[in-house]
């Protein structure tokens, strides 16, 4: 019983202890608590390593869902004559991904906002660089550098933005508070200056190339390609003309032989690639191993390494090759065939083709996402010579059209001929018609890009040619330059924000 | 001071001694004691103790007599005992007794239903009782916020339900057994062994963070209270109202659940319970899937309507797998809880053990649970009781595949689990479209996935008692889990494994839960009568901490083997480790007075304030009013019979709601796996940036709520009415309202106080109890309560907010309309043909759904602008139950006892989620099967099997009735040994008990009992546990 008693007094007096130091407590130092495992906003900001982190992010963002996978396939690709929505007339995302397909797209079709919300999501990535990183007390050369590489993405996202809606909203800082959250649409050619002011930026302080961890982030002559195709799409041939040259009078890029292998993971940024978005496998963790570009697109069915079977090649677009091109098998996995690597695509493969420029082998690693380590290839170095062909005939330099349009040819003749091709295959286009040789050139836009990521359905449009050419599909003119803005984020800015005519 | 007993004294003898018995008489009275000598002629002696040394001698005395009830009839089983001793008897079947007793001693009677009566036998032989039936449940006491009270002098909405009416059920967790049993409380159970059941008190009060209410127990604070037996519970109070719950201001927003524990008795015997069951769980309403041969019909309908050439060449060859067949079973499950209580002079303890096991619906799926628990208390000295509880629990739980429930409605019948050879069928080899490559089989025999939590939670409290009318009490609490959930996916790179199923690494994962909360508190009280004036006054102050952390690590390529322990067995290069926590204090202040006049007006009156760290304006200031009128007091009621008490109440209070989460307004950098920068290198370096934004100040979320209610018993105490109306609102409502797309958050959304959501409703509780006659003795009791939902406000003004689920469940929460109601397309039929699809057009001619084929659902164009998009969504339905009831009843037939529950819900809508959600390859049901359109003519309300595309967009046709009537509980019991009847067992009843046997729903899913993730996606069926009935056997032993 003593033992008990002492027991009893000892708790009695801890309590009463307790209560005394809470009831005199100090109640203020108590209620702050500050929030947990995360960096509050003060404490960003701060050193070299935050600048670092935030334009890592940046980066990161590029390979994400919104940027590269199933919102900007709808956008950018599924429209033109080269793709169809492909997949599992079984599997629910058909509905809508059908609906660019065809051109039934109404505003309120759930990848608009997906595609809007992903390019802002990485504008705000950028912004957050520029308004905060010159505050930081850091190496200068870095700090001017990682300005640059943001006002680089910046451009390149309103560039998609503004393609594919025309006017929209231009936030060129982070909103000071809510107030400045609701911006109405900025006219096109506003935001068609702001993307060509970034990438002049740009221009005047990336380096050429990187070295080691670096390799993949934006450099010199990815802001001049970027901004020689910027200038394509507001036909100033001049100046695509001028960033062209300085691309490839830089020597610092060239063709890869063979077409094909260019795309395989071993190939990545290879001397052909001028930007591409870099993506990884981290072993067991899907987090950071999250592109899906190559998942979506992979061939469809039950066997190792398949994919979803999104965004396929059309017959259209195998019929548009010339006999014995090799950028044909190198641009379509048919149904039946073997990859490079000795892949077999099986008959109960449920589409007849997919898009070969995004393929992973069966062999790597398939446990998360599968595909995850492919490198989405932005800008080539082929496209650069097809613009610079292009403009240069829009203004009257033949010779010089002509000069690039072969070095493109070529590449894919010289395969062919060597893999066993008749000497006749793909012959040099000599014709001096400025007309003929538009439409040599749009042809060869069309072979040479088809499927890439960034590739034709804009391409037609700014061509001026899209009632021809996706006018059967179902394009209406006055319509569907531009896609609808999404109703969501028209009803979320009590109407600041317009809808696109026709929709 | 020890009482000394009186020993038994009684002098026989004969005759011939009469003188020396007269002598000893004579003598025994002039030393005080007053003898009887009733019994001289016999040669006995009696004595009573009235003389000054009563407290050394006592004479027995046999008194007998006659125990009826007021009606006037016999009543069998009344235990009579000897106070202050544990001897007793009980009436027989006529209600007669006898007894042997000292003739100063005094009798108690009690029996189960009526008044206990103490009667001092006065030397009388001859003792009748008449035991009125037990007061009405207005007088008796309830637990209410740091105390208890009379149920009469309550001014808010209180429910209680006994102990007993838990310990009966078989649930595993006590609150489930709240089912039907309190108006206006809904109980969602889950299937799930283990998980908790979700309690909605009054509609959903809060959109944007746990939604359940607080759970109190013996006065520390929890949010789960699965820790806790059937039989350990004493009494569980339901606050319901504003005034009842903002004593508990900071968390009371949902309700508030006063759960009290068992504690031994003073000066009791001590008592041993044996209460345990055996059972067997059963899934009943088992939904039929197709069968193979159906299945791929189905599949080439599928492909016929998309062009495409049919899958399976002669469906009529294949078999079929029944896989809810192959993967479920009837569950055994088993409860058994030993408990010891008693007390002494100066303690009291309660002691009890607790094993509890249950196998899951899946193979393999299983939890066990062993608990103890203690409750002591010391009255130190005169002044001063110190006491504690405590409750320790290890649970362990195999757990069941993720997704299992899904997968079996899924997978292909056409698949068989094994092949001849012994390896895994291949929906591969069935040419099983790629989402859905399953094989349950395979599934259930390759899980490794264990979770097994350890807690300890209690208080020690002390109670000083001063200056007459005062009592401080002090408490310290804590509650401490850690969970450890330890899961390994082994390699299955073999060639028995179907392709799409291998993992060419395995994977060990481990999470480590950790949850380290204390509460202290403490209270002042005065409690005190002055003539027609009583009061009560209670002052309190208190402090919280609350804290989780949460690791989590995996890695691949652990080899299978013993040892698959250990994150270091693995591949270095593949660890990864992440880990979250949470941190928020709590610091309180309260008081509450409570008056009545001549126990006829009431009012109450209570403030609390608390300050938190959750938010940038720190302190919330809850008040309350409670008023009552016990009109049947008052002089012109007095000459009436009906009512035996009428009482009218009204009140109005503030409660806040702290479950939101903290620091909202607060902005800070995202560091997340996903913003990793990837080298072109292939090395990677972590990325962090701002990404969100976050509103300037965040405050508390108030409930504001009125109450109007009326109490009344009639007819002698045998009916008992309650009746309430309420209005409870929230305001300042975290919510997250939608931010433009071109601001750049990844969310999409600002969380901040932006919303005020209504519940209105109407409850009623009506329970007659009457006896028959000595044999026969009845309850019923209905209870329910109506209530409606509606959104108020937001800050976004008219626009929905909108939440997605899945691939296609949309649901909208917009001012004027309940939370989260179902919001989609209406379908006003099925395509019958290319011709019906043509002649569908707008007022312009226009075809509305050009790309529609033959089978499809015909949407109606709500805004006639000739194409069907989300403009033409309309209210499909609403989630939130208008109206949860329950019936009650028990009958007594002399040792046997029946309780018959029913319970249901009505006026609710649920989402037929699991029909709608489709990747290619799934299964449909027998009904589908049966009803669908397949040509012309043949259905205008079921698609074609083309259930994807348009068709699978949020529509009607989805939506469906979840009103459901159901059989909750239903009991006989026998009493085998009933009071005292023998030396060891003073109790002994056995039981056989169905829980659910039977359920009436027009659903087509499973169970229309579907448990809400979140309160913007209530009623969303997606692979929810099957409904299943318990049949028990089982045993309540009292030694």
């Amino acid at each position: 019983m003593n033992t008990i008693n002492i027991n009893i007094k000892k708790t009695s007096a801890t309590i009463g202890l307790l209560s005394g130091i809470f009831l005199f407590g100090c109640t203020k130092s108590f209620l702050e608590v500050p929030p947990q495992a995360q960096k509050p906003v003060e404490q960003f900001w701060k050193t070299q390593a935050d600048a670092t982190a935030a334009v890592n992010a940046m980066y990161a963002n590029t390979r994400g869902w919104t940027f590269v996978s199933f919102a900007p396939m709808a956008v950018e690709s599924l429209a033109s004559d080269d793709a169809a929505t492909g997949s599992d007339p079984t599997d629910g995302s058909v509905a809508f991904m059908d609906q660019f397909d065809n051109f039934t797209v109404t505003s309120t079709n759930r990848e608009l906002p997906d595609f809007w919300n992903g390019m802002y999501q990485e504008i705000n990535y950028c912004n957050q660089v520029i308004d905060n990183i010159p505050n930081i007390d850091m190496d200068a050369t870095l700090q001017t550098r990682y300005i640059a590489e943001a006002k680089f993405l910046r451009a390149f996202s309103y560039f998609r933005l503004v393609r594919a809606f025309g006017d929209v909203p231009l936030r060129m800082h982070l909103p000071k508070d809510a107030s400045e959250y609701n911006m109405p649409r900025t006219p096109e050619a506003e935001v068609w200056a702001a993307i060509e002011q970034d990438l002049t930026d740009a221009e005047a302080v990336l380096p050429p190339s990187y070295s080691g961890p670096d390799v993949g982030r934006a450099t010199k002559g990815a802001a001049q390609a970027l901004h020689a195709k910027v200038a394509l799409y507001q036909k100033k041939w001049a100046d695509v003309v001028n960033y062209t040259n300085l691309v490839m009078q830089s020597n610092l890029y060239s063709l890869v032989p063979d077409f094909e292998k260019q795309y395989r993971i071993p190939n990545e940024n290879n001397s052909e690639s001028i930007y591409e978005i870099q993506c990884t496998y981290l072993p067991n963790n899907s987090a950071a191993s999250n592109s899906q570009y190559s998942q979506i697109q992979q061939p469809r069915g039950g066997f190792t390494g398949n994919g979803w079977g999104y965004n396929i090649p059309t017959q259209d677009l195998v019929d548009a090759f010339e006999p014995d091109d090799p950028r044909l098998n190198g641009t379509i996995l048919f149904r039946g065939s073997t990859s490079a690597e000795g892949d077999l695509i099986p008959l109960t493969a449920v589409n007849p083709r997919y898009n070969y420029k995004s393929y992973v082998p069966f062999s790597i690693y398939v446990d998360d996402n599968s595909g995850s380590d492919q490198n989405v290839r932005v800008l080539r170095y082929s496209d650069v010579l097809l613009m610079n062909a292009e403009a240069n005939n829009e203004l009257g330099n033949t010779a010089a059209a002509l000069a690039s349009l072969e070095q493109v040819r070529k590449r894919a003749r010289t395969f062919a001929i060597a893999n066993g091709a008749p000497s006749t295959t793909l012959p040099e286009v000599t014709t001096t018609d400025q007309s003929a040789l538009r439409n040599a050139i749009y042809h060869e836009r069309r072979v040479e890009l088809a499927m890439d990521f960034d590739s034709r359905y804009f391409d037609v449009i700014r061509q001026g040619r899209a009632a021809q050419v996706f006018g059967p599909l179902g394009w209406k003119a006055n319509k569907n330059e531009v896609w609808p803005i999404p109703q969501s984020e028209i009803d979320n800015s009590f109407g600041v924000l317009t809808q696109n005519p026709g929709y | 001071m020890k009482r000394i007993e009186t020993p038994p004294f009684k002098l026989k003898s004969s005759r011939k001694n009469i003188r020396i018995m007269i002598s000893v008489i004579f003598l025994l009275t002039a030393l005080g004691l007053q003898a009887s000598a009733g019994g001289l002629l016999r040669g006995e002696i009696a004595m009573s103790n009235k003389g000054p040394l009563n407290k050394l001698l006592t004479v027995n005395i046999d008194v007998h007599g006659k125990v009826v009830s007021d009606a006037g009839t016999p009543l069998a089983g009344v235990s009579i005992t000897l106070e202050g001793t544990t001897s007793g008897t009980s009436t027989d079947a006529e209600g007669n007794y006898s007894i042997n007793a000292p003739e100063n001693g005094t009798l108690v009677f009690s029996y189960v239903g009526y008044a206990t009566q103490t009667i001092s036998i006065n030397s009388r032989a001859v003792i009748d009782v008449t035991l009125a039936r037990e007061a009405s449940a207005l007088d008796a006491v309830v637990v209410v916020g740091y105390g208890t009270q009379r149920k009469i002098d309550v001014t808010g909405s209180v429910a209680n339900v006994k102990g007993e009416v838990i310990s009966k059920q078989s649930s595993y967790n006590p609150l489930s057994a709240l089912q039907g049993q309190v108006a206006g409380v809904q109980v969602a159970n889950s299937g799930t062994p283990g998980a908790p059941p979700k309690l909605t008190i009054r509609g959903v009060g809060t959109v944007y963070g746990n939604t359940d209410p607080l759970y109190v127990v013996d006065g520390v604070w929890y949010n789960d209270v699965s820790f806790l037996n059937n039989s350990d519970i004493e009494s569980i109070s339901v606050l319901k109202d504003a005034s009842s719950e903002s004593i508990y201001g900071i968390r009371a927003a949902n309700g508030v659940v006063l759960i009290t524990t068992k504690k031994g008795k003073r000066n009791g015997k001590s008592v041993i319970n044996y209460n345990g069951f055996v059972g067997n769980q059963v899934v009943t309403n088992q939904v039929k899937m197709a069968t193979g041969p159906e299945y791929a019909q189905m599949i080439n309908e599928v492909y016929a309507l998309n062009g495409s050439p049919a899958l399976y060449a002669d469906p009529s060859s294949y078999g079929t797998t029944d896989w809810y067949h192959l993967i479920l079973r009837n569950a055994f499950v088993t409860n058994n809880q030993i408990s010891v209580n008693g007390g002494g002079e100066k303690s009291t303890y309660n002691f009890s053990l607790g094993y509890y096991h249950q196998d899951g619906l899946v193979k393999k799926n299983g939890f066990d649970k062993y608990s103890v628990h203690v409750s002591n208390d010391y009255q130190v000295t005169d002044f001063l009781k110190v006491g504690v509880n405590t409750t320790g629990i290890l649970s362990n739980s195999d757990d069941a595949p993720g997704g299992i429930f899904y997968a079996l409605f899924n997978a292909a019948p056409i698949v068989p689990a094994f092949y001849s050879d012994g390896s895994y069928g291949d929906p591969a080899d069935y040419n099983i479209a790629s989402a859905n490559q399953k094989n349950p089989q395979q599934s259930i025999d390759y899980i490794n996935h264990t979770t097994k939590t350890w807690k300890l939670n209690g208080n020690v409290y002390a109670d000083v008692k001063f200056l007459k009318n005062f009592n401080f009490h002090t408490s310290v609490g804590g509650d401490f889990q850690q969970a450890e959930i330890r899961g390994y996916t082994p390699f299955t790179n073999y060639n028995y494994i179907p392709v799409a199923l291998r993992n060419t690494h395995s994977v060990l994962s481990f999470e480590r839960d950790e949850t380290r909360n204390w509460i202290l508190e403490n209270t002042l009280t005065f409690d005190k009568r002055f003539g027609d004036h009583s009061v009560k006054v209670l002052a309190g102050q208190g402090a919280q901490q609350y804290k989780f952390y949460k690791l989590n690590g995996s890695v691949q390529d652990v080899p299978e083997g013993s040892s698959t322990e250990y994150i270091s067995l693995g591949n270095p290069g593949s660890a990864t480790v992440t880990d979250e926590g949470s941190l928020d204090r709590v610091t309180s202040y309260f008081g509450r007075v409570n008056y009545s006049y001549q126990d006829k007006y009431l009012v109450t009156g209570s403030l609390r304030a608390d300050g938190s760290s959750k938010f940038s304006n720190t302190w919330g200031y809850f008040p309350s009013v409670g008023i009552g009128w016990v009109i049947s007091k008052e002089k012109f009621f007095e000459n009436q019979h009906l009512f035996n008490n009428l009482k009218l109440r009204g009140s109005w209070g503030r409660v806040g709601n702290l479950s939101v989460p903290a620091n909202l307004s607060i902005l800070t950098a995202t560091q997340t796996p996903a913003l990793v920068y990837v080298g072109g290198d292939g090395s990677s370096a972590p990325g962090a940036s701002i990404n969100t934004v976050v509103p300037p100040t965040t405050t508390w979320e108030v409930g504001e709520g009125t109450d109007v209610g009326l109490d009344a018993a009639l007819l002698k105490n045998k009916l008992n009415v309650e009746l309430d109306w309420y209005n409870k609102k929230t305001v300042n409502a975290i919510f997250a309202i939608p931010v433009l797309g071109s601001v750049g958050t990844v969310s999409g959304t600002i969380v901040g106080n932006q919303a005020t959501f209504q519940n209105q409703g109407f409850e009623f509780l009506a329970t007659w109890k009457d006896d028959i006659n000595k044999d026969w003795q009845y309850s019923i009791s209905a209870n329910g309560g109506y209530n409606q939902n509606k959104v108020l406000s937001v800050s976004s003004g008219g626009n929905p907010i909108y939440d997605f689920l899945g691939a296609n469940v949309i649901t909208r929460t917009m001012v004027g309309q309940p939370i989260g109601q179902f919001f989609g397309r209406e379908v006003v039929g099925i395509f019958q043909s290319a011709a019906d699809i043509a002649s569908y057009t707008n007022k312009n001619g226009t075809i509305i759904q050009p790309t529609a084929k033959p089978g499809d659902f015909k949407y109606k164009d709500m805004n006639d602008d000739g194409v069907i998009d989300d403009k033409d969504r309309v209210p499909l339905g609403n989630p939130n139950p208008k109206f949860v009831y329950g019936i009650n009843t028990t009958l007594t037939y002399k040792r046997f006892d029946l309780t018959l529950d029913f319970q249901g819900v009505s006026g609710v809508s649920i989402y037929n989620g699991n029909f709608a959600l489709r990747f290619g390859g799934e299964n449909y049901t027998q009904d589908f099967y049966d009803n669908r359109w397949h040509g012309e003519g043949t259905s205008n309300v079921y698609p074609s099997v083309n259930v994807a595309g348009n068709n699978s967009y949020t529509n009607s046709f989805f939506v469906e009735d979840g009103s459901y009537f159901r059989i909750r509980n239903a009991q006989l019991g026998y009493t085998v040994i009933g009071n005292k009847e023998h030396s060891l067992f003073s109790n002994l009843r056995v039981y056989v008990n169905a829980q659910n046997p039977f359920t009436w729903f027009s659903y087509r899913g499973f169970t229309p009992e579907v448990q809400a993730s979140s309160p913007t996606e209530q009623g969303i069926d997606q692979q929810v546990y099957p409904l299943y009935a318990t049949y028990n056997f089982g045993v309540n032993l009292t030694f």
